[in-house]
C-alpha cells in the first residue's frame, strides 16, 4: 500500500569528497534544496542527500553521500567510496593547500571505486576570484592530465553547482548506453529499477486483487 | 535507502574495525579513536545487540573526552534511534541542538526520527482494532499521498 510505483527508472550513488572547508556539504545542499548556507558547521561522519533528475528522458535517483572532510573521520568514510558510480572531488580554489592535497583524493577514489567511477573536479567559492589562490588554467590541465571533468562551481551563488551533478549523471548514463559500466555488477554504483515493481512480472494478467483503481 | 537510519554497515567493515578495538584492548590501550570508529560501524549493524553494544562504547567516549562530544552525541542518536529508542535518541539530539541550533544535519535527523514515530504510531494503532485499522489505512494513505506533492 506504502509503495507505488517507482517514479525514477535509476539510482546512482554519488560520493562528494575533499579537504575539510571547501564547501562539500554546502554544494549538497544547493543542488538538494537550491539554498546556501553561510556559517555551515563540520559535517559528523557522513550526511545523505537525495534528488531525482532527467537524462535522456530517464528519471535518475541521485543517492549523495556527503562525507566529512575532518581526519578523524576518513578510515571510515573510505567505505563510502565503494559501489559509487560518481565521485564529485572538491577544493577552494581561494586555499592552495586543498588543490596540493587533490593527488592523494584522486589516488583513494582510483583504489577504493571501480574504473567505471566517472570522477568530477570541482573548484568551489568561485564567487572569491579576489582571493583566488589557483588559477583555472592549471586545475584544467590537472583535470585532463588526470582524465576528470572539471568546474569551477560557487555553493554560494549556485554556479555551475546543478551542472556537476547533472554532467556527471550524463556521463554514467552514457556509460550505461555504451555497455562499459555492467549493471549486474555487484558495486556498479548504479541501480536500474523496473517500471512498476508492486507487480510481479510474473503474475499473470487476470490478477487484478491489488489493482489500484 | 531514504536516510541515514536505514544504512546498513558492510560486515567486513565492522569487522576490521573491530579488530582495530580488540587489538587493542589486549594490549590495555584503547584509542579514542578505535573506539570511535567500531562504536561507529556498530551502531549502523543489522543487530540491535551490536547496536546496544555500540552506545555503550558512545558514552564512555562522551564521558572520557570531551573533545568529541558533538560526533559522540550525533552517534548516540542514531543508535537509540535505530533501535526504536526514539525519546531517548530525541534527548541527545535536543543536546547537541542546545549548542548548535541551526545545524542542519542535526534538524534532519531530528525530522527522521519524527516521521519514524509517527509512522509506527500509526502502524500501532492500526493494530489495536479492525476499524481502527480501516482508518490507519486511510491515513496513512493521505500522509503518503500528501508527502508525494
Amino acid at each position: 500500500m506504502t509503495s507505488g510505483p517507482y517514479n525514477y527508472s535509476y539510482i546512482f550513488k554519488y560520493i562528494i569528497i575533499g579537504d575539510m572547508g571547501v564547501g562539500k556539504s554546502c554544494l549538497l545542499h544547493q543542488f538538494t534544496d537550491k539554498k546556501f548556507m553561510a556559517d555551515c558547521p563540520h559535517t559528523i561522519g557522513v550526511e545523505f542527500g537525495t534528488r531525482i533528475i532527467e537524462v535522456a528522458g530517464q528519471k535518475i535517483k541521485l543517492q549523495i553521500w556527503d562525507t566529512a572532510g575532518q581526519e578523524r573521520f576518513r578510515a571510515v568514510t573510505r567505505s563510502y567510496y565503494r559501489g559509487a558510480a560518481g565521485a564529485l572531488m572538491v577544493y577552494d580554489i581561494t586555499r592552495r593547500s586543498t588543490y596540493n592535497h587533490l593527488s592523494s583524493w584522486l589516488t583513494d577514489t582510483r583504489n577504493l571505486t571501480n574504473p567505471s567511477t566517472v570522477i568530477f573536479l570541482i573548484g568551489n567559492k568561485s564567487d572569491l576570484d579576489a582571493q583566488r589562490d589557483v588559477t583555472y588554467e592549471e586545475a584544467k590541465q590537472f583535470a585532463d592530465e588526470n582524465g576528470l571533468m572539471f568546474v569551477e562551481a560557487s555553493a554560494k551563488t549556485g554556479q555551475n553547482v546543478e551542472e556537476a551533478f547533472l554532467e556527471t549523471a550524463k556521463k554514467i548514463y552514457q556509460s550505461i548506453q555504451d555497455g562499459r559500466l555492467d549493471l549486474n555488477a555487484a558495486e556498479s554504483g548504479v541501480q536500474h529499477k523496473p517500471a512498476s515493481p508492486g507487480r510481479p512480472l510474473a503474475a499473470p494478467p487476470s490478477s487484478r486483487d491489488n489493482c489500484a483503481c | 535507502m531514504e536516510d541515514v537510519l536505514d544504512e546498513i554497515v558492510s560486515s567486513e567493515d565492522l569487522q576490521k574495525f573491530e579488530r582495530v578495538f580488540h587489538e587493542q584492548l589486549h594490549q590495555g590501550n584503547v584509542s579514542h579513536k578505535a573506539q570511535f570508529e567500531y562504536a561507529w560501524c556498530l551502531v549502523r549493524s543489522k543487530y540491535p545487540t551490536d547496536i546496544r553494544k555500540g552506545i555503550l562504547l558512545l558514552k564512555e567516549l562522551f564521558n572520557s573526552h570531551p573533545e568529541g562530544k558533538r560526533d559522540y552525541l550525533f552517534y548516540l542518536a542514531i543508535g537509540n534511534a535505530r533501535i526504536k529508542e526514539y525519546n531517548k535518541a530525541l534527548h541527545y539530539v535536543k543536546s547537541f541542538l542546545e549548542i548548535e541550533p541551526a545545524n542542519q544535519q542535526v534538524l534532519a535527523l531530528e525530522r527522521q526520527i519524527n516521521k519514524r514515530m509517527e509512522k509506527e504510531g500509526l502502524i500501532g494503532m492500526a493494530v489495536a482494532g479492525g476499524a481502527v485499522l480501516a482508518l490507519g489505512g486511510l491515513v496513512g494513505l493521505g500522509i503518503a499521498l500528501a508527502s508525494k506533492k
